[in-house]
């Protein structure tokens, strides 16, 4: 191979020409796709326009509702931020965001308390582990409709097996549902029982994930349990554990059923979430403007969480 | 012989025949006046489960059965589930796929007519004043349908609200029918001395009927929640000496204190359980009660209220035509079959709320409840609807009072007993004002 040829290759090579092609040395215009980078678009864009469609016509079409004062028929006429500006002034909004707050910290870190120590029970050995792992998703996994009922049979009435429980132990005629702070704590229990399964499995598996060697390593340095636990344990579950209050935000936020089947946010809107108070403005008093607004503000609101924990996540996976 | 598959037998041209084929029939078929074998299109019939698990089969079959004359429509059925049925028909008629006839809820006509898309029945009602059936309704009932533009829709089932009492536990008690509402704080004292509660009721979860009661109440006091002009008048004196006297019986004990949040479950199993002696529910009571103590459930005479007048709330729930329909003479012609033919709804235990029709409460099947008698006799001449004590006829204003979370508040803060009377009227008028202003 002559100097000059090896010269002009490397020439070519500059210009963005493979060496071996055997195309002129002009050279590739920039900003432009390849055939290859149409070829993969081409098969993308399908799938894209669908995803876009599924996704985001609705959030469009909801966010021309929330400035709009139509109903479920009518569109109604463009009033701008009005909807936003009437539910933020709305003492009822700022209630149900009070008593979202709670049943969300209650539903989030009780679930996960009672899961984090039960995948701690079930990791060591004990006899009929399995069978006790299935009897405790049960909550997860019967449909709400049936625990909401369950749960109503046990505390509703003073015939109930609850109340009379209460009785027997002369607390008196405990009204679970029809005291508004009972109600609360009622239906935040029902959450935690509800959501305690699905982080007993989350901490279940970040568990397995962990070395036993650790522990070993630890106990022999002189670890006690609790230092072995906060030092090793925490830490190494700390993504995971991260990830489920994520989710478990979002699921307690946007959870209806739970609350609406069991005192359908009452008595006297002592139970009413955002979404309750979402759904009653929309479907109840036919006002989509201020119902659709008020789930957009919640959206915004979970964002906001889930960007400051998934950056708590980010940390964790630096470090 | 077996037969065989021969793949060669499949030749392309075959292929492109046969499609060619199947393409030219669809063309064919669609350039057919009504797309469908030159039959006209059918009148599409949307109904609830209104009763028990025999009412929609019943139902289908009078419908399917229908064979209309030369040039109409026939109809379909289709069976609309309560489970959000409001989205179920604002999403239908909003896009043009939905019923041309249906029932639904009890407002709903209204609410559809202010959106223009109701097909007002005054013709169809001029025709049965001509065939007999505009007379065989019960008195005043037709008049509750009617708007300003004309007749929002038909009436079809009551839905009322009445009084019952436990014959066994009041005998117990020693205690009388009330008939009166001084007699009722009597009985319902006399009830409690045997621990059961005078006032059963229940304002929960999907439970509107403590509410229904509540404006009960103030219609029996000559009250109610519209004025003459479908304006809301909550605040008045009728009305508050009635929510003085339903605070009356919480505070003295005659109302189950967890009422605020009973489902109509909850409640029921109360009557079964033998806590609720006297109370106020849906004509159906005693069926859904049941068991041992159901048969001996009695609907009891209506009340006269302080100021000398008789009077409660119900729903005349009903069946509307809508403008979206292939024919509207079709649509009329069917109801007029449906109406002349529905009597076996009522008359084979379907579980349906009361007749609208005359001759259907005079057979021998409907004559055989004295409980249901006594509703038509003496209930339903001295109901009214949301409207009163302004009016007769429901209108759009009405959907801000019925299920809505004003009431579900005012009910469950009255039933509470923490409140006065004046404070949750106001509170309550303020919120109906609001939502017709949105």
């Amino acid at each position: 191979m002559s100097t000059n040829s090896v010269v002009n290759r490397l020439q070519r090579a500059k210009a963005g020409v493979g060496v071996g092609g055997s195309g002129s040395a002009s050279p590739r215009k920039k900003g432009r796709f390849s055939a290859r980078t149409w070829t993969l678009i081409a098969f993308a864009l399908p799938s894209l326009i669908l995803l876009l469609l599924i996704n985001l016509y609705p959030v469009i079409y909801a966010g021309i509702q929330s400035v709009r004062n139509g109903d479920l028929i009518d569109a109604g006429n463009f009033v701008g931020f009005a909807n936003y500006a009437k539910i933020l002034s709305d003492p009822a909004f700022w209630a149900a965001a009070q008593f979202t707050v709670i049943f969300t910290v209650t539903g989030v870190f009780g679930s996960w308390l009672i899961g984090l120590a039960l995948a701690l029970l079930l990791r060591t050995r004990i006899p009929g582990g399995g069978v006790f792992k299935v009897l405790l998703l049960l909550p997860w996994v019967v449909p709400v409709v049936v625990s909401a009922t369950s749960w109503n049979w046990l505390v509703a009435t003073p015939q109930s097996p609850l109340p009379m429980l209460a009785q027997a132990l002369g607390l008196g005629n405990v009204l679970f549902l029809a005291n508004p702070v009972l109600a609360q704590v009622t239906v935040c229990v029902f959450k935690v029982w509800i959501s305690f399964p699905f982080m007993m499995m989350m901490m279940s598996s970040a568990l397995a994930s962990v070395d036993v060697n650790v522990y070993e390593a630890a106990k022999v340095d002189g670890a006690s349990s609790w230092q072995s636990f906060s030092h090793i344990t925490m830490p190494l579950i700390a993504r995971t554990t991260y990830v489920s209050w994520i989710l478990m935000t979002i699921f307690c936020v946007n959870d209806f059923p739970t609350i609406f089947l069991l005192t359908g946010g009452g008595p006297v809107n002592s139970t009413t979430s955002l979404v309750v108070l979402a759904y009653r403005t929309v479907f109840q008093n036919f006002q989509t403007g201020p119902g659709v607004a008020i789930a957009f503000v919640m959206t915004l609101v979970l964002v906001v969480i889930s960007v400051a924990l998934y950056r708590q996540i980010r940390k964790v996976n630096i470090e | 012989m077996t037969s065989q598959s021969n793949g060669a037998a499949f030749t392309r041209r075959g292929f492109v025949g046969l499609a060619g084929g199947v393409a030219a029939a669809t063309l064919l078929a669609a350039c057919t006046p009504g797309g469908s074998g030159g039959s006209a299109k059918p009148i599409k019939f949307w109904n609830m489960p209104w009763g028990n698990t025999t009412f929609n089969p019943t139902d289908k079959q009078i419908t399917l059965a229908y064979k209309p004359s030369a040039g109409l429509n026939p109809a379909t059925y289709q069976v609309i589930q309560w489970a959000n049925f409001t989205q179920t028909f604002s999403s239908a008629v909003a896009s043009n796929t939905g019923p041309a006839v249906s029932s639904g809820g009890g407002t709903q006509a209204f609410q559809f007519e202010s959106q223009g898309k109701i097909s007002y029945a005054d013709n169809l009602l001029d025709s049965w004043k001509k065939n007999g059936l505009y007379d065989d309704f019960l008195p005043g009932l037709i008049d509750t349908m009617k708007v300003s533009k004309g007749y929002a829709a038909v009436p079809y089932n009551l839905d009322m609200r009445v009084m019952w009492y436990s014959k066994a536990l009041l005998d117990k008690a020693g205690a009388q029918v009330p008939t009166d509402w001084q007699s009722y704080l009597n009985t319902a004292a006399a009830l409690k001395k045997i621990g059961v509660y005078g006032y059963g009721t229940g304002g929960g979860a999907g439970n509107f009927t403590g509410g229904h009661i509540l404006v009960s109440w103030m219609i029996n006091n000559g009250g109610g929640l519209f004025d003459e002009n479908q304006k809301p008048n909550c605040v008045t004196p009728a009305n508050i000496e009635a929510m003085s006297f339903v605070l009356e019986m919480v505070q003295k004990g005659y109302v189950d204190p967890a009422s605020s949040t009973y489902t109509s479950a909850n409640v029921q199993s109360q009557w079964a359980a033998e806590k609720f002696g006297v109370g106020f529910d849906t004509a159906g009571l005693a069926e859904n009660v049941g068991g041992a103590v159901g048969p001996g459930l009695v609907v009891g005479s209506p009340l006269t209220g302080p100021s000398g007048k008789k009077g409660a709330l119900y729903f005349p729930n009903n069946i509307m035509m809508y403008k979206n329909t292939p024919s509207q003479k079709g649509s009329e012609a069917f109801l007029t079959y449906y109406y002349k033919n529905m009597t076996p709804l009522w008359t084979k235990g379907t579980g349906i709320g009361l007749p609208p029709l005359k001759s259907i409460t005079q057979t021998k099947e409907f004559q055989a409840s004295a409980n249901n008698v006594k509703v038509i006799e003496e209930w339903q001449p001295i109901s009214r609807t949301w409207a009163a004590p302004g009016g007769t006829a429901l209108f759009l204003g009405v959907t801000t009072v019925d299920g809505t979370p004003a009431m579900d508040t005012f009910t469950q803060s009255i039933l509470g007993g923490k409140t006065d009377a004046k404070s949750a009227l106001t509170t309550l008028e303020n919120a109906i004002k609001a939502n017709l202003k949105s």
